[in-house]
């Protein structure tokens, strides 16, 4: 399939190049930063296993979202200022095909990272109730919020066309998305508060690794979280599929 | 005038004292253990005994723990919120010449030494009610290489690095 | 006929860069396609190629409508934008695969390699696009647009930057391709030089509009292809 072919030129040309791999070797050394302190660090090594794992869990899925952000603002803007986009055109391959080996390369560079996670998650989580389910629902969730913000930043940056532009909005998003966390524990128990805890799409994750890992809750309680989850997913991916049918050089 | 005002006023103290040694005398506080010596994230439990000395009911009452950090030059009282999650117990009533057991579990975060105390306090009286204090010692546990955090968190830096080198190696043959 | 254009019209927010487009090219044809700048050259060359889509108008290649059947017709069709951005950290073999798999009908290894030969790359095939100079990439972008071996290849100011040798060379291969393979040309350029020697049908372009169209040799009995250029494109004159 051609977007097979799209994504792999995508992973060469982002992934497999020093800078891609300095991305990767810096989330691991804060990886390793953050478990050594949390397991011997004098505070912190008495934090609650649970309460490890889900900070981890955030770190990682943030990160994912960001990366996730910067690749998609690149994605069309960066060739079309970079001229390569025209003679991808040319191709007789359709722009969905083009867009969809695009976001294949987003969701590598995710599951690099989460799998550069999994040994951390272990380390930290060993003994812990919650660890295995929790690294279900970070893989599960963590794809989602991937493919979510990787979509809407392909779509912006297809009709912006603008890499720069393209940056700065994405990551205006990106702050609007952890908007929750700057707020204080009184403001979020406000209606305001709520109303951008549940329709935030990343806030929806991290309070469901919370229900998940801290207070040992089911699937029951994540369901209305986890379609909203899923409404914003197929959301983003329909605004990119209609972003790049009008993208014209 | 002088010694009417004089003998009032003596009258007045001698009551309020009364009054103070009363309602001292009416509440007493315990604490159990009078001393612990743990490490550091061992939980404990304190167990506080109010006594009702007076012939009539108590009612409403709040009793609470308190720690001062007494190691030297860390002097400080100290805020439980990570050490404790029930750090005041309201207590409804007490019956004349009855007991209420009260249970305060912790962690403990810190290293160092400390004094642990309850205190009871009485809306009715003007002063509240301390137990003496229990002495806690908390020692410090090192730990260089928990759950095997070491291997992980040097190694996969180290590792992430060697696979680029060998896929920057590997381009740089096939590339002129 | 290999293109039929009938009506073209494209607009950009208020200014009509393409007004009522015609003219048709022959298969075997290469036909020069010349006008001032911003007379409407390269947005006529990207709705030929689908790259942009028209407001209206029809355009047959090889009998497909390119509105209707974009994919098909770039299947037949191919090339060279006037700025063409390579992916410098490729070398260029594996630019040319890459490109190769695009399309249904892949490029072997060794198609690739007379490939960059037919374009005088052959010692470069290992060596990364950013190591090359602006001639050598305006080279492998016509290899890119040969990969295909398409029925008719677009050019956009194929031998713009190019040292005289550079331009002879593009030149001779363009001739070649035409001559031994039948491929139709379409050739969009303000250097008369190259008309003069590629050409055998041309096109005037002005202000969106074709001012003239026909034989070269026919036109040249009328005088220098530079005088009827200049004719042609004079201000006020459509």
């Amino acid at each position: 399939m051609k977007a097979t072919y799209i994504m792999q030129k995508e992973i060469r040309e982002s992934i497999l190049t020093p800078k891609g791999f300095l991305w990767y070797i810096l989330t691991s050394v804060i990886l390793s930063v953050m478990s050594y302190l949390f397991l011997t660090n004098n505070e912190l090594s008495l934090l609650d296993q649970g309460q490890m794992l889900y900070m981890i869990m955030n770190f990682i899925t943030a990160l994912g979202v960001l990366m996730g952000l910067v690749f998609g603002a690149d994605a069309f803007a960066g060739e079309i200022e970079r001229g390569t986009l025209e003679a991808l055109f040319l191709s007789p391959v359709n722009k969905v095909e083009i867009a969809t080996g695009k976001i294949g390369a987003a969701l590598t560079n995710w599951g690099i990272i989460f799998a550069i996670s999994l040994p951390y998650l272990f380390v930290v989580g060993k003994g812990g109730q919650n660890l295995l389910i929790g690294i279900v629902y970070l893989a599960f969730l963590g794809t989602f919020l991937a493919i979510t913000f990787s979509a809407f930043s392909m779509g912006l940056s297809a009709r912006i066309k603008s890499m720069k532009n393209s940056l700065i909005i994405s990551f205006f998003i990106f702050l609007l998305a952890g908007a929750p966390i700057f707020l204080s524990a009184a403001q979020r128990r406000t209606w305001f508060g709520r109303i951008l805890d549940l329709i935030n799409p990343f806030a929806d994750v991290i309070n469901t690794f919370d229900s998940v890992v801290i207070d040992s809750q089911g699937f029951g309680y994540q369901v209305a979280r986890v379609a909203i989850i899923c409404g914003y997913l197929v959301l983003s991916v329909w605004f990119l599929k209609r972003s790049v049918s009008r993208l014209e050089m | 005038m002088k010694r009417s005002i004089l003998f009032l006023s003596m009258i007045f103290l001698a009551t309020a004292a009364n009054y103070a040694s009363a309602s001292a005398g009416r509440i007493t506080v315990s604490i159990n253990p009078p001393s612990v010596q743990a490490n550091m994230g061992d939980k404990i439990t304190y167990a506080g005994t109010v006594t009702n000395n007076s012939d009539r009911a108590i009612d409403n009452i709040i009793a609470y723990i308190s720690l001062a950090n007494i190691t030297p030059g860390k002097e400080a009282p100290l805020d439980l919120e990570d050490w404790s999650a029930n750090k005041a117990i309201k207590v409804d009533t007490i019956p004349p010449h009855g007991t209420y057991e009260g249970q305060w579990p912790m962690r403990l975060i810190d290293s160092g030494s400390y004094v642990a105390y309850i205190t009871v306090v009485d809306k009715n009286d003007n002063m509240p009610v301390s137990s003496p204090m229990s002495r806690l010692e908390i020692k410090r546990l090192l730990r260089l290489n928990p759950n095997n955090v070491l291997p992980v968190a040097i190694g996969e830096p180290v590792a992430l690095g060697m696979v680029f080198m060998l896929v920057a190696f590997r381009r740089r043959k096939r590339v002129k | 006929m290999i293109i039929s254009v009938e009506n073209l019209v494209k607009k950009y927010d208020g200014y009509t860069a393409l007004d009522g487009l015609t003219f048709t090219v022959e298969h075997g044809d290469i036909f020069g396609f010349l006008g001032p700048n911003g007379a409407g050259k390269t947005t006529t060359i990207r709705i030929l190629t689908a790259i942009i889509k028209a407001d209206s108008g029809n355009v047959l290649i090889d009998g497909h409508d390119i509105f209707g059947e974009p994919l098909t017709v770039k299947k037949i069709i191919n090339a060279l934008p006037e700025s063409n951005g390579y992916y410098e950290w490729m070398t260029g073999r594996e630019y040319l695969q890459f490109f190769s798999n695009l399309y249904e009908e892949k490029t072997s290894g060794q198609e690739i390699y007379n490939l960059l030969g037919v374009v005088g790359l052959h010692d470069k095939e290992g060596h990364l696009i950013r190591s090359y100079s602006r001639g050598m990439k305006q080279r492998l972008g016509i290899a890119r647009a040969l990969i295909n071996r398409p029925k008719l290849l677009f050019l956009d100011e194929p031998t713009n930057g190019l040292d005289p040798k550079g331009r002879r060379d593009i030149h001779d291969l363009l001739i070649g391709l035409n001559q031994k393979h039948g491929t139709t040309i379409f050739l969009s350029t303000h250097l008369l030089d190259d008309v003069e020697r590629l050409c055998n049908r041309i096109a005037i372009i002005n202000y969106g509009k074709i001012v003239r169209v026909g034989d070269l040799d026919r036109m040249k009995e009328k005088g220098t292809i530079e005088d009827i250029f200049f004719l042609s494109t004079k201000e006020g004159t459509l």
